[in-house]
């Protein structure tokens, strides 16, 4: 039996994580394809039907703008996992660089980078955050970009304490006294030994981002109209709570069955992926 | 012992004292009060706004090391953190506001924790039996739920109760009423608007500690010391009691340490749905008004609250771990 079969068979064990992993799939798939079914698009205003519940020609309603809700809620999901997803992507890969680097390479290049991300730990990132997206103008890509370089530091430091015992193996030495260079080790020797660690980081990367930029919109600093997020959506929803709850349910249900399904897909993956684990049975 | 908080202490004063005046500059390079006055009726003219803005060390006519100057020697001589653009006093803003927070942070924490405690234990002694997976299954829904979707959720729930009953037994705004007076009335009032804010943040906090103590306690239910305990004769209550549980709260402690400034910051969220004038409003009102003097000290305020935290940590360590106190 392959490696790649038995984490599946574990995988497969853990039956919340496999729903967790079908509602993930359930949701992406509506981000895709609802937008294609929508009758109106988020932008659109239907003058004749301004703050209707839900009904047969606006399946989740409309706002008191006129705005197809259902609409808004497809591109809402789209906006909220492309930010979470590709946030996730690159706090992982440079804090698995950054935090395996640091312990392989000891010395000086360790301590400045452990000096500088417990200086990050001091500065409020949040502040940071808030104030740079405040003047980013509200668009998404700007806003990944920063939660990347300000969310990378911490995952750095845990990564960091995986590696130290990485160093000292075997087969580090055996490729250092072979000549391989360092950089080399640290990729092609060192990180995969952690892939497991890195996967179930990625999953939960997702979760954080998303709460993050639900926070961030919901506040107003995060993605700015006409675009919308999952966050700036509940932000209005929040406003007309008592006239208009549908404006906030559809949202915040599509909110929290992403995340979540996402964190009992990283649940089952911790499970599946860790070789002391009894949990699930033998195999 | 103590020569060795001191030192941690001193390295933790100098790192504030770094990141607040960097927070500094950072914050003129996002911020400009002038765009307060812009768009004002009447209009205001531009010597106008600079005779409004210069007595506040907020005019970006001076240049930029004289103004941090001028800050900065201001709170190492006479502990004066500045103004705002409207000349409110950012010291007593913070020192009125910091308890309106702590009300509410501190007792959601003490009960997150406690909650979060008790539920690891339980649970960990009765490892995959069925309240063990129903308990488990909760902390992962409760713990990513989104803070806002958990408390507009419970606002819904609150008001329709109200309407149910007829009147108003919850608060969903503000953290007192203005016209109440007496002791008791004062205090049932604080309940009234403390209760619905206090399980939003119990619900999504307390998760976080469940599952630390749950799996740090199982790692110890099986270790020697304490198989020897039982076959000394104890029960198995009173081994995990007296022996494991001691050795497993000391993670959980540098845990419930480090989330006290998140929790604080994380509060922003909490008192902007239900309207309380804390630490989290005056954030968002300071970025808002282009404050600078109030966001840089939210930043040194939040610094601090790291840097407590994590000597609370240290002692936490200290005081649990007997392997430390004897070395």
């Amino acid at each position: 039996m392959s490696k790649w079969q038995l984490y599946s068979r574990r995988f497969r064990r853990n039956r919340p994580a496999v729903a967790g992993l079908v509602i993930f799939a359930l949701l992406v798939l509506f981000a895709l394809v609802a937008p294609l079914l929508a009758r109106y698009d988020h932008i659109e205003l239907d003058f004749l039907n301004l703050g209707e519940p839900p009904n047969g020609e606006h399946w989740f309603g409309t706002t008191s703008a006129g705005n197809d809700t259902f609409a808004q809620v497809a591109i809402g999901l789209q906006r909220s996992l492309m930010i979470a997803v590709s946030v996730s992507v690159g706090t992982t890969v440079i804090s698995a660089v950054v935090g395996t680097a640091a312990a392989y390479f000891s010395g000086m290049f360790e301590r400045v980078t452990l000096l500088l991300i417990h200086f990050l730990m001091v500065v409020p990132t949040f502040l940071l955050l808030a104030m740079f997206s405040n003047d980013s103008g509200g668009d998404w890509r700007i806003i990944s970009l920063i939660m990347i370089l300000i969310g990378w530091f911490f995952p750095a430091r845990v990564i960091w304490t995986m590696a130290l015992s990485l160093r000292e193996r075997e087969y580090v030495h055996a490729a250092r006294y072979m000549g391989v260079p360092g950089m080399k080790i640290v990729l092609r020797h060192m990180l995969p030994n952690i892939g497991s660690l890195l996967v179930i980081n990625f999953t939960l990367g997702v979760v954080a981002a998303v709460m993050i930029e639900t926070g961030l919109s919901f506040l107003g600093f995060g993605v700015k109209i006409p675009d919308v997020s999952l966050g700036s959506l509940i932000g209005s929803g929040a406003n007309t709570i008592t006239s208009a709850p549908w404006l906030f349910y559809f949202p915040a249900a599509a909110l929290t069955l992403l995340t979540v399904s996402m964190a009992l897909v990283a649940d089952g993956l911790r499970d599946a992926l860790d070789p002391t684990s009894a949990a699930g049975g033998r195999a | 012992m103590i020569k060795y908080l001191m030192r941690r202490f001193a390295g933790w004063m100098l790192m504030i004292v770094v990141a607040t005046n960097l927070t500094y500059f950072l914050a003129w390079g996002f911020l400009d009060p002038r765009n307060n006055y812009v768009g004002r009726r009447p209009p205001l003219s531009e010597d106008q706004i600079v005779q409004l803005l210069q007595p506040r060390d907020l005019s970006d006519t001076v240049p930029l090391f004289e103004r941090w100057w001028s800050w900065f020697s201001g709170i190492i001589f006479r502990w004066d953190w500045g103004v705002s653009p409207v000349g409110q006093s950012v010291n007593e803003q913070v020192a009125y506001r910091m308890w309106v927070s702590a009300e509410l942070v501190l007792g959601a924490t003490v009960i997150a924790t406690v909650l979060g405690i008790a539920l690891g234990v339980y649970t960990a002694s009765r490892q995959y039996k069925l309240a063990d997976r129903i308990g488990q299954a909760t902390s992962i829904v409760t713990m990513n739920i989104n803070i806002v979707v958990a408390a507009l959720g419970i606002v819904l729930l609150a008001i329709g109760f109200n309407n149910m009953v007829g009147t108003t037994v919850f608060f969903v705004t503000g953290s007192a009423s203005p016209d109440v007076t007496g002791f008791f009335p004062t205090i049932i009032d604080a309940l009234q608007h403390l209760i619905l804010p206090t399980i939003a943040l119990v619900i999504i906090g307390y998760a976080g500690t469940h599952f630390l103590q749950r799996s740090l306690l199982l790692d110890n239910i099986n270790a020697d010391y304490v198989r020897t305990a039982r076959a000394k004769g104890l029960t198995k209550a009173q081994a995990i009691r007296k022996h494991a549980l001691r050795t497993s709260l000391i993670p959980v402690a540098t845990q419930v340490a480090f989330t006290i400034p998140t929790v604080f910051m994380g509060a922003i969220l909490t008192e902007s749905i239900f309207g309380w004038n804390g630490m989290g409003r005056y954030f968002l009102e300071t970025i808002a008004k282009n404050d600078i003097h109030g966001t840089v000290a939210i930043a040194a305020f939040g610094a601090v609250l790291t840097a407590i935290g994590a000597l609370l940590a240290d002692i936490a360590v200290v005081v649990l771990d007997p392997r430390v106190r004897v070395s």
